[in-house]
């Protein structure tokens, strides 16, 4: 992560040229789409279309694969339990019965084990695009983006205050934790119990909110000084005039969203399952 | 096969429909309570909603875990405290942003019916505000005070589960009773960290802030 707390990285690309706000647009457009869904065919076809976008803007893969890396593993641990807790979920979807480990009255069916792969494609399915839109969109562009789309400029800037200070922050507990292991207070597996070290974190939350006051006070004093929040609109260096292209981005993510609206309002969330009989 | 289709259309309208209904409930709760200050928020509000935001991502990094992708995670201390410091609306931005962004970062992935479980806990705890006596920063926070903050951060938990698991049923398509293993998890595990960190935590900086403290008048 680098100092301004955002995963941007600089490339010339087709999306790094798109406006932050059409970025995050499609961001919507496309997890909405995959929301309207509980259907393999249409995720693989998101997945793959992800990946070319993906392949399309650029961006090293050394940087992308730990993030999907870890939601493989996440799946991985959601399917488990899954299948721990619900064994025949997947057959009550389906409509049809088709038992593989039968250990007395707990059985995992086929189609449980379907519907775990499923979910984990849909899991997959909504990434490349947050992925697109955090590792595209300069840090600076972040908040007008967000403001372009509707969301008030105090919020939006709050917003980019937070990813301001993310980095700062995380120093400040660094600092506080070590100190206070310094003075004997245990925090490790295998120091104390898990009560003993959850009770530790205390003496890191109060030194790690008094220094935040300070650190809002001294802030907020600035903005006033600079007359923050003084007219009801606000205009922000790093915006561009749309272009060609950025419509176009826009109506496709209309578009693709109101097909998912229309699509769940319709046909309802279809479950679907190629082996039933 | 049909049958099963249209049992899962209607289920799907009729909680739909009490999905929508929870959201507009809440979007018009929040503008009520924006339009009774009747003013814009603060610059101190924006920064401190943008430094919580900030901290509950770097805290979100401490977790312990205590079972499938279920932990304790002191960040959660932070939205009862904010809450109590600087109002709801700065509570609920913070849970929001915070967990939204961690999210983001962390693991390119949004998970956004466990964000308004944050957000709803940020949101309730900021309703001990509305006892014009409540001012930590003054040291004024009485057992009545204490009492409060127990009551609201338990009715956001409860609020924020009811969204986070009509979330994940129907946005996600997640089985009813897994979720219900996961959030009663997930919610005794917030409670504890609530219970041990966040609001102790408050309680010190009040007892710290208090005025007056060693001196006495001489007569």
């Amino acid at each position: 992560m680098s100092k301004s707390g955002s995963l941007y990285i600089e490339r010339e690309s087709l999306f790094h040229g798109l406006d932050g706000s059409i970025k995050l647009l499609m961001l919507i457009a496309w997890t909405g789409f995959a929301f309207a869904f509980m259907d393999a065919r249409v995720f693989l076809g998101m997945i793959l279309v992800g990946l070319g976008i993906l392949k399309l803007s650029k961006l090293p893969a050394k940087a992308i694969w730990p993030l999907f890396a870890f939601i493989f593993v996440f799946t991985l641990f959601n399917s488990i339990f899954l299948l721990l807790i619900t064994p025949e979920y997947g057959s009550k979807l389906a409509g049809s019965y088709t038992g593989i480990v039968t250990l007395g009255f707990y059985s995992i069916t086929l189609e449980t084990i379907f519907y775990c792969i499923t979910l984990s494609l849909k899991y997959i399915a909504i990434m490349p695009i947050t992925i697109l839109f955090i590792f595209t969109t300069h840090p600076s562009n972040f908040a007008s983006s967000l403001n372009r789309i509707g969301v008030p400029y105090r919020v939006a800037y709050a917003v980019n205050i937070a990813l301001r200070y993310i980095p700062d922050v995380k120093t400040e507990v660094d600092n506080i934790i070590n100190a206070q292991e310094a003075r004997g207070v245990a925090f490790r597996k295998g120091d104390a119990g898990l009560a003993t070290r959850l009770k530790n974190y205390a003496t890191v939350m109060v030194p790690l909110l008094l220094s935040s006051f300070n650190r809002i006070e001294v802030v907020s004093n600035a903005m006033d000084l600079r007359g923050f929040g003084k007219s009801k609109r606000r205009t922000w260096y790093h915006r561009k005039n749309y272009t060609g292209m950025d419509l176009a981005f826009a109506a496709l993510s209309f578009a693709v969203l109101a097909a998912g609206v229309a699509i769940k309002i319709m046909v309802g969330s279809v479950y679907w399952y190629p082996f039933s009989l | 096969m049909n049958g099963i289709s249209g049992f899962f259309q209607s289920v799907v309208s009729r909680e739909g429909i009490i999905a929508v209904v929870v959201a507009v409930v809440l979007s018009i709760v929040i503008a009520l309570l924006n339009k009774k200050k009747g003013r814009h928020m603060s610059t101190k509000t924006v920064v401190a909603i943008g430094v919580g935001a900030a901290l509950y991502a770097a805290l979100s990094a401490i977790s312990i875990p205590v079972g499938p992708n279920t932990s304790f995670r002191i960040a959660i201390a932070l939205l009862p405290i904010f809450g109590a410091f600087f109002g709801p609306t700065a509570g609920f931005l913070i849970g929001f942003i915070g967990h939204a962004l961690n999210d983001a970062f962390m693991y390119g992935n949004v998970w956004w019916s466990w964000v308004f479980l944050s957000a709803m806990m940020g949101l309730f705890g900021g309703f001990v505000c509305f006892d014009k006596k409540f001012d930590p920063l003054n040291g004024i926070c009485t057992k009545v005070h204490i009492g409060l903050m127990y009551l609201w951060s338990i009715i956001g938990m409860f609020v924020g589960s009811v969204i986070a698991y009509l979330g994940d049923v129907y946005l996600y398509s997640e089985p009813t009773e897994k979720l219900f293993v996961q959030i009663t998890l997930a919610n005794i595990s917030n409670l504890v960290v609530i219970a041990v960190i966040g609001i102790p935590a408050v309680i010190l900086i009040a007892k710290s802030k208090a005025k007056n403290q060693g001196l006495k008048k001489d007569l």
